[in-house]
C-alpha cells in the first residue's frame, strides 16, 4: 500500500514528532529523517549482549511486529554466538598467549567474525525489510552496543513541519 | 591531542570530549608510575640476565635463563596489552540518542538483572545511562565497560577488554618476581665467599628490588584471584556493592574464571570504521495494516521503561510546548543521588519537568493531571495551598512555628508531614503524625508545601519555620537535599536558634501555615498517591506528593495564592514568605524540593514562573528537581540537561498581581531555616516587586533577599553570598551558614513579626 502522506494527526502519534529534529539526515531527496527509535539492551540475563524485543510504539504504524521481533531475536542470537565460551574462543586464547598476542595482528577474533556477520545481516534486513518501510537500522556496534538505533523516515512532502525542519529536503541534496 | 597546555609539568584543562573519541590533555604526572614500573621491571630483569643468569646457566642448565626469558616476555606482553589496549571505552552518545531522555529524566534507571535491581546512572559526560558494571573513569574521562579500576602502573583503565591481560600480568609478574628472587638467592648461596664481587652485589640489589615489590604485587594478585573467582570487579568490591548481597553478575567460580580467561576478545567501540550507508530509503513506504485495536493499543502502549519516559516526555512537551519552549539541552551535569543536590537548572528543569512526563510510572500517573492545566495547575495548587495554609497559619502561634522549625526533622522533603508541632521527621510517612495538621505526605512537598507553608508570607512565624507542619515541610525542604547532610544541617541550625523564634525562616512559612493545612495535604497526598513511598529519597518523594497535592488543591481551590506561589516559587526551601499572587505552585514546589536537597545552591529564580513547568515529575531516585536549580547544581538527582535553564526567572510573569501578603517585610528567625525562607520570600518579593528575577539561583536568592530587606526592590542587585543577609547559595551551606550567622533574635509578634535574618538583618513580617 502506498504510503499516504503522513498527516499531522499521524505524526502526533509518534512519541515525539520532532519537527525540531535538527539532526536530519536526508538519505534521498524524497525522504527525510523524522525520528529515531532506540531499542535498549535487555539486561535481565546479566551483561551478555541482548536487546529488548519489546515492540516500540513508535514503529507501530511502520512495520509489522513480527518482522521487528525476528530481526531483534536474530541479532540476539548472533551476539550470543559471539560471546559463547567454547572451543574456538579457548583455542584463540591459548594461541594468543603462546604467540605473545602477535596473533591478533594476523587473524580475526571470533567476535569480530560474528560482528561482520551481524553487519551483513543488518544490511540485508535494511535492504529487504526496513528501507521499503521507511526505516533504517544502525549497527549497534556504532553505539557501543548499547542501543539499536532505528531511524524513521517520512515522506518529505507529507509532513510539513518535518519537511520544514529538513532543510535539505528541498535542496534535493 | 592534548588540549591542555603543559607548563612545568602542569596539566592543562580537560579538553571537551569529542563525539566519539574524547581527547585528553597531556599530563606528565600521569606517566610517572608507569615509567617507574617499566624501569624497575626492565632494568632489574636485564641486570638479572646479565649478572646472574650466565653463571646459573653454566652451573645448572640452560633452561634457567630460557624459563626466565619466557616468563619475562610474557610479563612484558601482558604489561603492554594492559597498557595500550582500549579497555572498552564507550563512545559518547550522539545527540539524537540523548533526546529521548530529555530533561527531567531521572538520574537513575533501574533495571532488573536476574531478579536483582541494579541502578544505571546517567552519565552527563557521555550522555547515556551507564550500562551495568560500567563506570566513568575520571582520569581518562571515559565510560568504560565492566570497569574494574584505573591502574596508575599501566596508566590505563582496566575494563572488559583488557582485564584478562591485566590479570595475567599480575600472575606472571608474581611468578617472575619469585623466579628472579629465587635464582638470585641460589646465586648468592653459592657465592657466599665472593660477595664483594660486582655480580654478587648486583644480584643482591636485584633481589632487594624483587623482594620489595613482591609483597604488594602478590597481595594484589591474590586480591584479583578472589575477585575473578567471585565474579566481581574491583570497583564493585571496594564500593561494597554486593556486600552482604547477591552478585547478579556471577555465574559460579568456574564460569567466572573461564569468562575472564577464555572468552573471545571483546571488540572495541572506538575507532571503528563506519560503513557508509548504502541502503536507500525512498517513499512510498510500506505500511502495515493496522486494526482499530492496534491503533488504540498503540496510543496506550507505554512501552518499556525507556519508552515510558520517552513518550511521556514527548507528550508533556507537546502539551506545554506553547507554555514554555524547552530550552536547548545544556550539558547535563551529573546529578548526585537525589536528595543531596538540587537539579542543576532549577528553572528549566522544573519547567521541563512540567513539560515532560515524569520518568517514573508514578509520576507519569500524575503527569496528565498536572500538565493539563499547564502551568496553572501548579500555580493553582500552590496558590491554593498557600491560601489554606495562610489562613491557618496566621492563627497559628509563633510558638508552634518555632516548634516546627526547630524540629530537626525538617526533612528536605516538602514533607508536609512531619509538621506536627515541629516534629519534622524525615520520612514522609512519619511526618504526618505530629503537628497540628499532620502534614501531608512528603510527596506533597513541592506543592503542598507551598500551600501549607506559605499561608502568609508576611507571617514571620512562617519564616521561622513554625511549629506546624508547614514548617516541617519547609524544613524538610531545607533538609531535603541531602538526607544526611541537609537534615543534619537543618537540624543543627534549627537547634541553634532559640525556641522563641522559629529558627529557620524557611520553615517558618510552613509552621505559619498551620498544621491544619498539613493534614489536608497529607490526606490529599495519601489519596493521590497511596503507593507513593512515604519515605522520600531525600526529598524525592516530595515531587510526587506535591504534585498530587497540587492537583487536588488546584481542583479544590483554583486560587492562585500569591503567598503560596511566592513560597513555592522561591527556590529556597520552603519558607518563602512571598506572597506571590500568581506564582505557580511549581516554583515553590521546586524550591521546596530543592531545599530538600539542600545541597543545591538556592535557585536563583524564585520560580517566578508559576508554570507548573516547574513541577518536577517525581523521579525515582532523584529528588524532585527544583526548577531553580541551575546547571550549576551538579548534585541534582535529575539529569540536568543543558536544557534546564533557569526558567523560573525567565518565565515568570511578574507576580505582582497579588501583592504578597508578607510583602517585603519579612521577619526571619535567626535560624537557618529562616534564611531559606528568606530566599524564598525574597524571590517572591523580588518577583512581585521587581518582576522575575532571572539571575542564577544564587543571584536570585540574593535578590529576593535584598528585596525582602525592608522593601521589595526590583531585583537588580544580585547579592553575593558574602552578603550578610544573603542566603548561601547552597541550601546545605546556606542552612548551616544561616544557622550560624543568624542571630537568635526572633521576635514573633502579633501584627508584625520581626525576624532577624542571617547576618543580623531584621525583617518585619506583618502577620
Amino acid at each position: 500500500m502506498s504510503s499516504a502522506p503522513r498527516t499531522a494527526t499521524e505524526r502526533t502519534k509518534l512519541p515525539y514528532c520532532h519537527e525540531s529534529f535538527h539532526n536530519l539526515q536526508e538519505l534521498r531527496h524524497s525522504a527525510s529523517l523524522a525520528n529515531k527509535v532506540f531499542i535498549q539492551r535487555d539486561y535481565t540475563d546479566g551483561t551478555v549482549c541482548k536487546f529488548q524485543t519489546k515492540f516500540p510504539s513508535e514503529l507501530d504504524s511502520r512495520i509489522e511486529r513480527t518482522l521487528f521481533e525476528d530481526t531483534v531475536k536474530t541479532l540476539n542470537n548472533y551476539y550470543a554466538e559471539a560471546e559463547k565460551i567454547g572451543g574456538q574462543s579457548y583455542l584463540e586464547g591459548c594461541l594468543a598467549c603462546l604467540t605473545v598476542y602477535l596473533i591478533f595482528l594476523c587473524i580475526e577474533t571470533r567476535y569480530e567474525k560474528v560482528l561482520k556477520k551481524i553487519s551483513r545481516y543488518i544490511q540485508e534486513q535494511n535492504e529487504k525489510v526496513y528501507a521499503p518501510r521507511g526505516l533504517l537500522i544502525t549497527d549497534p556496534i556504532e553505539r557501543g552496543m548499547r542501543v539499536i538505533e532505528i531511524s524513521v523516515y517520512e515522506d518529505r512532502g507529507s509532513s510539513g513541519s518535518s519537511s520544514g525542519s529538513s532543510t535539505t529536503s528541498s535542496s534535493g541534496r | 591531542m592534548p588540549s591542555g597546555s603543559m607548563s612545568g609539568g602542569l596539566s592543562g584543562p580537560t579538553s571537551p570530549p569529542h563525539p566519539t573519541v574524547p581527547s585528553r590533555p597531556l599530563r606528565p604526572s600521569r606517566y610517572v608510575p608507569v615509567s617507574a614500573a617499566t624501569a624497575f621491571l626492565v632494568g632489574s630483569t636485564t641486570l638479572f640476565f646479565c649478572f646472574t643468569c650466565p653463571w646459573l646457566s653454566e652451573q645448572f642448565s640452560v633452561a634457567v635463563p630460557i624459563y626466565n626469558g619466557i616468563m619475562f616476555l610474557f610479563v612484558l606482553a601482558n604489561f603492554c596489552m594492559a597498557t595500550f589496549m582500549d579497555p572498552g571505552i564507550f563512545p559518547r552518545a550522539e545527540e539524537d540518542e540523548d533526546k529521548e531522555d530529555d530533561f527531567r529524566a531521572p538520574l537513575y534507571k533501574t533495571v532488573e538483572i536476574r531478579g536483582i535491581q541494579v541502578r544505571m546512572k546517567w552519565c552527563s559526560t557521555c550522555r547515556f545511562y551507564r550500562p551495568p558494571r560500567c563506570s566513568h573513569c575520571s582520569v581518562c574521562d571515559n565510560c568504560v565497560e565492566d570497569f574494574d579500576h584505573h591502574c596508575p602502573w599501566v596508566n590505563n583503565c582496566i575494563g572488559r577488554r583488557n582485564y584478562r591481560y591485566f590479570f595475567l600480568f599480575l600472575l606472571s609478574l608474581t611468578a617472575h618476581i619469585m623466579g628472579v628472587f629465587g635464582f638470585g638467592l641460589l646465586y648468592i648461596l653459592y657465592h657466599t665467599q665472593q660477595l664483594d664481587r660486582v655480580h654478587s652485589a648486583v644480584t643482591m640489589a636485584v633481589m632487594c628490588v624483587a623482594g620489595l615489590f613482591f609483597i604488594p604485587v602478590a597481595g594484589l594478585t591474590g586480591f584479583h584471584v578472589v575477585l575473578v573467582a567471585r565474579g566481581r570487579t574491583t570497583n564493585e568490591q571496594v564500593t561494597g556493592k554486593f556486600r552482604g548481597g547477591v552478585n547478579p553478575f556471577t555465574n559460579g567460580c568456574l564460569r567466572n574464571v573461564s569468562h575472564v580467561l577464555c572468552s573471545s576478545q571483546a571488540p572495541r567501540y572506538l575507532g571503528r570504521k563506519r560503513k557508509a550507508q548504502t541502503v536507500s530509503v525512498q517513499p512510498p513506504f510500506l505500511r502495515p495494516q493496522l486494526t482499530e485495536a492496534q491503533l488504540a493499543a498503540k496510543v496506550l502502549d507505554n512501552g518499556i521503561q525507556g519508552d515510558l519516559h520517552r513518550s511521556k516526555s514527548s507528550l508533556m512537551e507537546s502539551q506545554s510546548a506553547d507554555a514554555e519552549p524547552p530550552p536547548p539541552p545544556p550539558p547535563k551535569p551529573e546529578l548526585r543521588y537525589p536528595g543531596l543536590s538540587r537539579g542543576p537548572a532549577g528553572h528549566s528543569e522544573e519547567s521541563s519537568l512540567l513539560n515532560k512526563a515524569p520518568p517514573t510510572p508514578t509520576m507519569f500517573k500524575y503527569r496528565p493531571t498536572y500538565s493539563s492545566p499547564g502551568k496553572n495547575h501548579t500555580a493553582l495548587t500552590h496558590a491554593y495551598a498557600n491560601q489554606m495554609s495562610r489562613g491557618d497559619s496566621l492563627k497559628e502561634s509563633s510558638s508552634s512555628l518555632l516548634q516546627s522549625s526547630q524540629q530537626p526533622g525538617y526533612r528536605s522533603e516538602p514533607s508536609l508531614d512531619g509538621q506536627e508541632g515541629g516534629g519534622v521527621e524525615r520520612s514522609g510517612p512519619e511526618r504526618t503524625g505530629g503537628g497540628p495538621g499532620g502534614p501531608p505526605g512528603s510527596g506533597i512537598t513541592g506543592y503542598s508545601l507551598g500551600g501549607r507553608s506559605y499561608p502568609s508570607f508576611s507571617d514571620p512565624t512562617v519564616l521561622a519555620g513554625g511549629a506546624s507542619r508547614s514548617s516541617n515541610v519547609r524544613s524538610s525542604h531545607n533538609a531535603l537535599p541531602s538526607e544526611a547532610t541537609t537534615s543534619t544541617s537543618y537540624k543543627s541550625l534549627a537547634n541553634q536558634t532559640p525556641p522563641p523564634a522559629p529558627r529557620n525562616g524557611s520553615l517558618s512559612y510552613d509552621s505559619l501555615l498551620t498544621p491544619s493545612e498539613s493534614p489536608d495535604f497529607e490526606s490529599a497526598v495519601a489519596e493521590v498517591s497511596p503507593g507513593r513511598p512515604r519515605t522520600p529519597v531525600v526529598g524525592y518523594s516530595s515531587p510526587f506528593l506535591s504534585a498530587q497535592i497540587a492537583q487536588q488543591r488546584e481542583a479544590e481551590l483554583h486560587q492562585p495564592c500569591a503567598s503560596s506561589t511566592a513560597l513555592l516559587a522561591s527556590p529556597q526551601h520552603a519558607g518563602y514568605l512571598r506572597g506571590f499572587p500568581s506564582s505557580p505552585p511549581a516554583p515553590p514546589e521546586r524550591e521546596r524540593e530543592r531545599q530538600l536537597h539542600d545541597s543545591q545552591p538556592p535557585h536563583h529564580h524564585h520560580h517566578h514562573h508559576h508554570h507548573h513547568h516547574h513541577h518536577r515529575p517525581p523521579r525515582f531516585s532523584r529528588p524532585p528537581l527544583l526548577s531553580d536549580s541551575g546547571p550549576s547544581q551538579p548534585s541534582y538527582p535529575y539529569r540536568t540537561r543543558s536544557t534546564d535553564t533557569p526558567l523560573p526567572n525567565t518565565t515568570h510573569p511578574p507576580r505582582s498581581p497579588h501583592p504578597p501578603p508578607l510583602g517585603k517585610s519579612l521577619s526571619y528567625s535567626s535560624a537557618a531555616a529562616a534564611e531559606m525562607q528568606y530566599r524564598l520570600v525574597r524571590k517572591a518579593s523580588a518577583s512581585v516587586g521587581g518582576g522575575g528575577i532571572q539571575a542564577p539561583k544564587d543571584e536570585i536568592q540574593m535578590k529576593s533577599y535584598s528585596q525582602i530587606n525592608g522593601q521589595p526592590k526590583p531585583s537588580s542587585t544580585p547579592l553575593s553570598p558574602s552578603n550578610p543577609v544573603s542566603v548561601s547559595t547552597r541550601p546545605g551551606q546556606a542552612y548551616s551558614s544561616a544557622g550560624s550567622s543568624q542571630s537568635p533574635a526572633h521576635k514573633p509578634g502579633g501584627g508584625v513579626k520581626k525576624v532577624t535574618g542571617v547576618g543580623g538583618t531584621t525583617y518585619e513580617i506583618s502577620v
